[in-house]
This record gives C-alpha cells, structure tokens and sequence, in this order.
C-alpha cells in the first residue's frame, strides 16, 4: 500500500468531520473517494497530505506527493508562469530568479502538458475559473508525484478539459502512482476509477471494483432517489419575462433571446464562451456595450444589482463561498439579506417577523437538517450552503431566477433536491434562466437550450434534449469544421 | 455580543481595580468620573472609526477633522451663547462633510481609503491653518460659549449622557435596523453583498460620513471641555481611535465588531494612562507601557483566533 490510513478522527470545533476513518490506496490505480458533502473526504485528503494533523489513529503515505485542493490556491496578482514555478523558480548564479526565463520555463511546462490556450504571461486573477484549476493541475502534474490527491479536480472544468485531465491521470497511473481523486460526477468516477471508496457521514462505508449509480447513491446517502431528473415536459410556457435584444458585453456578442414565464432555458457550451457576461449584465453586475432588455413589457437598465433585485430578477452565483454566502454571519442574516426592507418598519427589522419567515424558509428547504439558523452559515456542508443562497432568493419572491452552476460541487441528494426546486419554480410561473458546467443537467432539465460559442448563439434547441452529446457537438461543431 | 467585547471589558475593569490599589483617589466617583470623561472624547472618535473599520475602511482624516470643527465652533460663537444652535450646526455639518467627501471619493472613483482620508487630512489642516492664521489674532476670543463648558460640570456631567446617547444610537443603527446588517454585510464579503442586491457603494459613503459627523463631535466637547480650541487639538486621535477600535475587538479586515467593545477599549486606554500617571511613571515610560499593553491585549486576541 503506498497510502493507509487507519482509525482517523478528526474534529472541527464541535463538529466530528472523520471518526475511526479508514482509507488504503495502491501504486498504480486511480482510486475515486466518493460522498456526500460533508461526508469527509476533503478533510480526509487535507489528513492524508499532512496538511491537517488528525486528532487520533495513523497515516502512512510513501513516495513524493502533491496534491490539487478544492479550494484554488493560485495567488491572483502574480502571473501564470510565477504560480506555476512558484516552488521551484529558474534560478540564477547568486540565488536570485531569472526572470526572463520565467515565461519561457512556464511555456515550456505548459506545452508539455499540452495546454496551449492560457498565456503565462498574464496574471491568474485574469483566467477563468477552469482555466485557474488548469493551472493548478499543471502544477500538480508537473511535480511528477508518485501519489496525488485531486479533490474536486473537474468542478470547474469543462468536458474537454476533462478528458485533458483524465488522459494524464491514465498516464501517471501507468507509470505507477497512485492516483487519489474526488468528484460529485459518477459518470467520471465511473470512466476513471480502477476502484471506489464511499465515505459516508466522516466514515468509511464501502470499497469497491465495481459499482453502479444506485448502488452508489444509496450508499453514500443511506437512501435510495427516485429518477434524477423531475419531468419538466408538462409545464406551460406563459408571457415573455425577459426579452433580449442585440446584447454584447464583454465576451457576449450581439445575442437576441426572449424567456417565458414558466420556461426553464438552458445556457450551454464550452466553458468561457460568455456565459458568465450573459448572466451578470442580466443581473445589472456588469455594464452593457450594447443591446435592450425588456423585463415583462418594461425596457429596463440595470446600473446594479440592486435595480435588477427590485425589476423582479434573482440570481444565484457559481461560487457560493466567494459571491454568494457571508460565512461568518448567521444562516438567517444571510437568507435575510435581499429582503430585508420588506421585514421592516421605518429602517428596523422587525425581528419576530424575519425569524419566523426565515425558519419556515430554511425548514422547507431542509437546510442544515434542523440545525438552528442562528449558527453561521460557514458551519453547513457545501450543499446546505448552496441551499442557503437559493433560500435567499425564493423569499425574494422574483419573476426570472439566473441560475449559474447552481449544482457545482454539490452531493447527490442536495442536487435532486435543488432539481426539484428549479422544477417547481418553473410550475409556479417564474422564468428560469439556467447553466451549468455539468451538460447532461441542461440537457434534462431544460426547455430550449441556446449554446454559446465564441459569445454568440451558435444553436438552438428544442428540449428536453435529453442528450448531452447533441449540446456538446453544437458546442464545437464549427471548429470541428475548421 | 461578541466574546473579545467582554475581554475589552474585563481588561478595563482589570485596570480600573490595579489603579484603584495602586492610587485610592481613583476609586472615588470624581476620580472615576475623570477617567470617564476623557475616555469619552476616544469613544467620540472611535465610534466613527469602528464604523468604516467595519466595511475593511480605515479613517485618517479624524485628526484635523475634529481640529477644523473645533475652530469653525469657536470662531463663529465668539465664545457668545446665543450663537452656540448655528456655531454647532456648522461644525458638525462641516465633519459630515468632510466625511462625505471622504466617502465619494473612496466608493465612487475608487481611492483607497488610507490615501482618501490621508489627503483629506492634509487638506484640512493647511485649510484650517490659513483661514485660522494660526489662531494669532487677539481679540477674536475662541473661546468656548458657556453652555458647552458646563457639559463638564455637575456630578453627572452631561458629557458622559451625550457619550451614552452615542453609544445607544450607534448600538441601535448597527444591530437592530436594515442599515446595520447591510454595512456587516457588506464588511463580511463585499461582492457578494453587492451581488445580493446590497448597495455597497451607498453604506460605504454613509458610513465615512457619519465617521466625519463623530470626529466633529469630539472636537466640539473637547473645546467645552478645554475651554478654547488649539491647533494640534486632534493630533492624538487618530491612534487612539484605531486603538480602542482594535482592542475593543473588532476585525480590522471588517465585519465584525460592537460598539460596546469599543467603549471598553477606550476605558482600558484611557485607565492605562491615568493609572501610570498618578504612578508618576515618566513619558517615556508611559508611552512604553501604553504601547505594550495594547501588543498583550492584541496578542491575546491572537491566540483565541489560533484555539477557534
């Protein structure tokens, strides 16, 4: 065994993240460590590294190790080729960096790696988040470790960076490390894994060669779930909520949409083909170039999010931690935020009120099982997070609810859950505007689908597509002409 | 409340009890009073500091802020009661608009605050020096109008109810309105505040606008108590107000914090000074051990972050 670990526990104030934990991975295996949020796995792999010192039992790890977090560790203000030598910079005769051999090193590395479209030069706070996780797994990769441990490593990334990512996986496998990753996507654990390990509630449940889904799912959650997907077929699409015309702004180009009440609209494409501009601009979070926005009948402008929340518009973030969550205030504050002036006379909350509106809130959507919403949001699972942001939002109460990656990085059974609430919104008369990085989500759970490339409308589908494999071949079909 | 809100507490009491031993003038209510009553004029000050050092800001203009409002109190009552309404009026709307300057600058064109509230500083010291003349013209009489002098008289001075005033109106603003959870909000993470419908932009020039508003105060009861105003009024003020916000326990990167805290942090320094000076310790020394407790009481701080 190149990793073991037996009898973990680890605590984090009150809260038991791994209890008598076991885990053994072999030289020469990809080995997928599957559950829930919460389940333990990032505090597990942050044990298994050294980062985190376990309170009891013991871990033995041999060989060199390097490891992809889930939380991106690049510094923004230095450039690419500095965050990928920053452990090991060219260095000159008197010890000093060389740099001018900084961005030739960083090319060279990058090259290797066969990632040619982020330049070394420009600095990361610049990238996308898929291109920052490139980044990082380069210099993961790069370190030719003999045990790795990627927690999240696909999150962020789009299909084909995936398939990048899962060939050096192969590779470094056959060459003999031991290969440790985590992920909320089954259909990649079940390409890349030679074997699986589930952990559930900070405990190891199950290892094994081969497993299916279901079998998956009840595992990791104790439950079985009912088909994925809810049917979204039957719902009647209503007036226009938001019309679009002519819209460009930073990478979006000229793109004319309209969204029905009741219409779930599904935004694909690779990653970084504007997707993210479309959705702020919507939201008043980024200025327009050009192009009209009619929200009902009314030509509106939005100079920030502030006019966009009282047009009647919601908008749920990617990164729940960065944009959307106040981790150290409570899980009612941060329900609480967007409509606060509703619960409130002459500037004071009316305190009984909002304690009331806001526990019915959390208890429907079963945020933190029963936990109470005077403890801070950083305390919850990623999931229960996500459920936070989205509670936040259904109190608003608006007509067209942005959707962006909604699902990133969440467990199963909080996926079905937030399937189901999209679902409902859309029965309940609200438009839903929604994209994810996951394609297959868009294409089950979506009306039409519009797919983005190179910041226009590249095509139009009528859904549920049901196939994932029709949004992405529309999604490179040009370049794959070219 | 916040836990480090009662640490600044106990530690202030902590001082009051070694100085009480130490100097048994102190445990009398005029001794005590004293203490209160200086402490006041930090709470002053510092209440307007926490409050931008609650959304990741920081004031530096308070110095000449409080100097300027105390020059344009004396130099438009001439020391005469019956203009005290307009001089006073005048003088705090001259802070509120200081800070409002202060807070367009930094929301809207994006200044950072330290240069902001530095150069407004500097503006308003040359400002004040040349209107004033250095305050050289004789028979102007900058003095105090008697009804602002005698805030410090009686056994209750009314300064220390106009001290309490402030720290129930501030207490009541940050936790029991809208406004108070949109500046922690926003203190907290101010891009997702912003993308919550929160405007950031708004709460952050309010809130260095107020900072004005409680620097011009403190130069307004520090002339009734002084009985005239001086060039150089302000000069302690700013460390002290930076001082007593941190060691009343709120997060210098924002977000977190109670004005009662703050009240506490300007007890503990002010009883820090008065308990060395009747101990008759030399400046130097004074100014060493002032320096030195802050650094244990921060350190402390430190340490519980470090157990969480």
């Amino acid at each position: 065994m190149t990793v073991e670990a037996t009898g973990i526990h680890r605590a984090f104030g009150g809260v038991q993240a791994l209890r008598d934990a076991s885990f053994a991975a072999r030289p020469g295996e990809i080995h997928a460590l599957a559950g829930e949020n919460g389940a333990g796995k990032s505090t597990l792999i942050k044990v298994l590294c050294g980062v985190l010192r376990a309170d009891a039992g013991s871990v033995a790890v041999r060989g060199r190790v390097a490891t992809a977090f889930q939380e991106l560790s690049l510094l923004p203000d230095l450039t690419v080729a500095e965050n990928l030598l920053l452990a090991a910079p060219p260095r000159g005769r008197l010890g000093l960096v060389r740099r001018g051999h900084l961005t030739a090193e960083a090319s060279r590395v990058l090259a290797l790696y066969g990632v040619s479209e982020i330049d070394p030069r420009s600095p990361a706070r610049d990238l996308s988040v898929s291109q920052r996780q490139v980044v990082e797994l380069v210099r993961v990769l790069a370190t030719e470790p003999d045990v790795v441990f990627l927690d999240e490593p696909t999150a962020a990334l789009a299909e084909r960076e995936v398939d990048w990512l899962a060939g050096h996986m192969r590779r470094l496998r056959d060459a003999g490390a031991c290969v440790v990753f985590t992920s909320h996507r089954w259909r990649e654990i079940e390409r890349l894994a030679d074997r699986v390990t589930v952990f559930r509630n900070g405990t190891h449940v199950a290892t094994r060669e081969r497993l299916t889904e279901d079998e998956a799912v009840t595992l990791m959650t104790g439950r079985t779930l009912d088909a994925t997907y809810p049917d979204v077929s039957g719902i009647e699409a209503g007036e226009k909520a938001l019309t679009v015309t002519g819209l460009t702004s930073g990478h979006l180009r000229d793109v004319s949409f309209d969204l029905r009440r009741g219409e779930i609209l599904g935004v694909g494409g690779l990653a970084g083909q504007g997707q993210r501009d479309l959705f702020l601009t919507l939201f008043g979070a980024r200025r327009p170039v050009a192009g009209r926005l009619l929200v009902g009948q009314a030509e509106r402008s939005f100079r920030r999010p502030a006019d966009a929340v009282r047009a009647g518009i919601a908008y749920v973030p990617e990164d729940r931690k960065a944009e959307g969550l106040l981790l150290p205030l409570s899980i009612r504050d941060n329900i609480a935020l967007t409509t606060l002036a509703r619960r409130s006379r002459a500037g004071f909350i009316r305190r009984r009120a909002e304690k009331a509106e806001i526990s019915g809130v959390a208890a429907k959507l079963a945020i933190g099982a029963g936990r109470a919403t005077s403890q801070a949001a950083g305390t919850l699972s990623g999931g229960n997070q996500q459920k936070t942001v989205m509670a936040r939002w259904l109190l608003a109460d608006a007509d067209v609810y942005l959707l962006y990656d909604v699902t990133r990085g969440v467990d199963a059974a909080t996926k079905h859950d937030i399937y189901h609430l999209i679902a409902g919104l859309a029965r309940s008369g609200k438009a839903v505007l929604f994209h994810s990085s996951e394609t297959e989500e868009i294409a089950h759970l979506c009306h039409r689908v519009l797919v983005l490339r190179e910041g226009r409308i590249a095509a139009e589908l009528a859904g549920p597509v049901g196939d994932a494999e029709q949004i992405v071949a529309a999604s490179i079909r040009e370049s794959a002409d070219a | 409340m916040n836990r480090r809100a009662l640490y600044a507490a106990a530690v202030a009491a902590a001082v009051l009890v070694v100085g009480a031993v130490l100097t048994p003038g102190l445990a009398s209510w005029p001794g005590l009073r004293a203490v209160l009553v200086v402490a006041s004029f930090t709470g002053f000050v510092a209440a307007g500091q926490m409050l931008v050092v609650l959304v990741g800001g920081i004031d530096l203009s308070i110095p000449w802020v409080l100097n300027a409002a105390a020059i344009v109190l004396t130099t438009t009552s001439l020391g005469a009661s019956g203009r005290l309404p307009l001089a006073l009026a005048l003088a705090i709307g001259a802070g509120l608009a200081a800070g409002l300057v202060n807070g367009l600058g930094i929301a809207w064109l994006g200044v950072p605050a330290v240069v902001m509230t530095l150069g407004m500083n500097g503006v308003l010291q040359g400002l004040t020096l040349g209107l004033s003349q250095g305050l050289t013209c004789d028979d102007c009489g900058h003095y105090a109008p008697s009804p602002l002098r005698d805030l410090f008289a009686g056994t209750v001075p009314a300064a220390l109810l106009v001290w309490l005033g402030v720290a129930l109106l501030v207490t009541v603003l940050l936790r029991l309105t809208v406004f108070g959870r949109r500046v922690y909000a926003t203190g907290v993470n101010p891009r997702a505040a912003f993308l919550s419908g929160v405007g950031v932009k708004g709460v952050t020039v309010a809130l260095y606008t107020l900072s004005g508003g409680f620097a011009a105060l403190a130069g307004i009861m520090l002339v009734g108590y002084g009985g005239q105003a001086s060039l150089g009024l302000g000069d302690p003020y700013l460390f002290e107000s930076i001082a007593a916000v941190v060691v009343g326990g709120v997060s210098i990167l924002g977000g977190r914090g109670d004005y009662v805290g703050v009240v506490a942090g300007s007890l503990t320094l002010v009883a820090v000074t008065t308990v060395l000076r009747a101990q008759q310790v030399p400046e130097h020394g004074r100014l060493m051990i002032y320096g030195l407790v802050i650094l244990a009481i921060l350190f402390a701080y430190g340490r519980e972050r470090a157990h969480d």
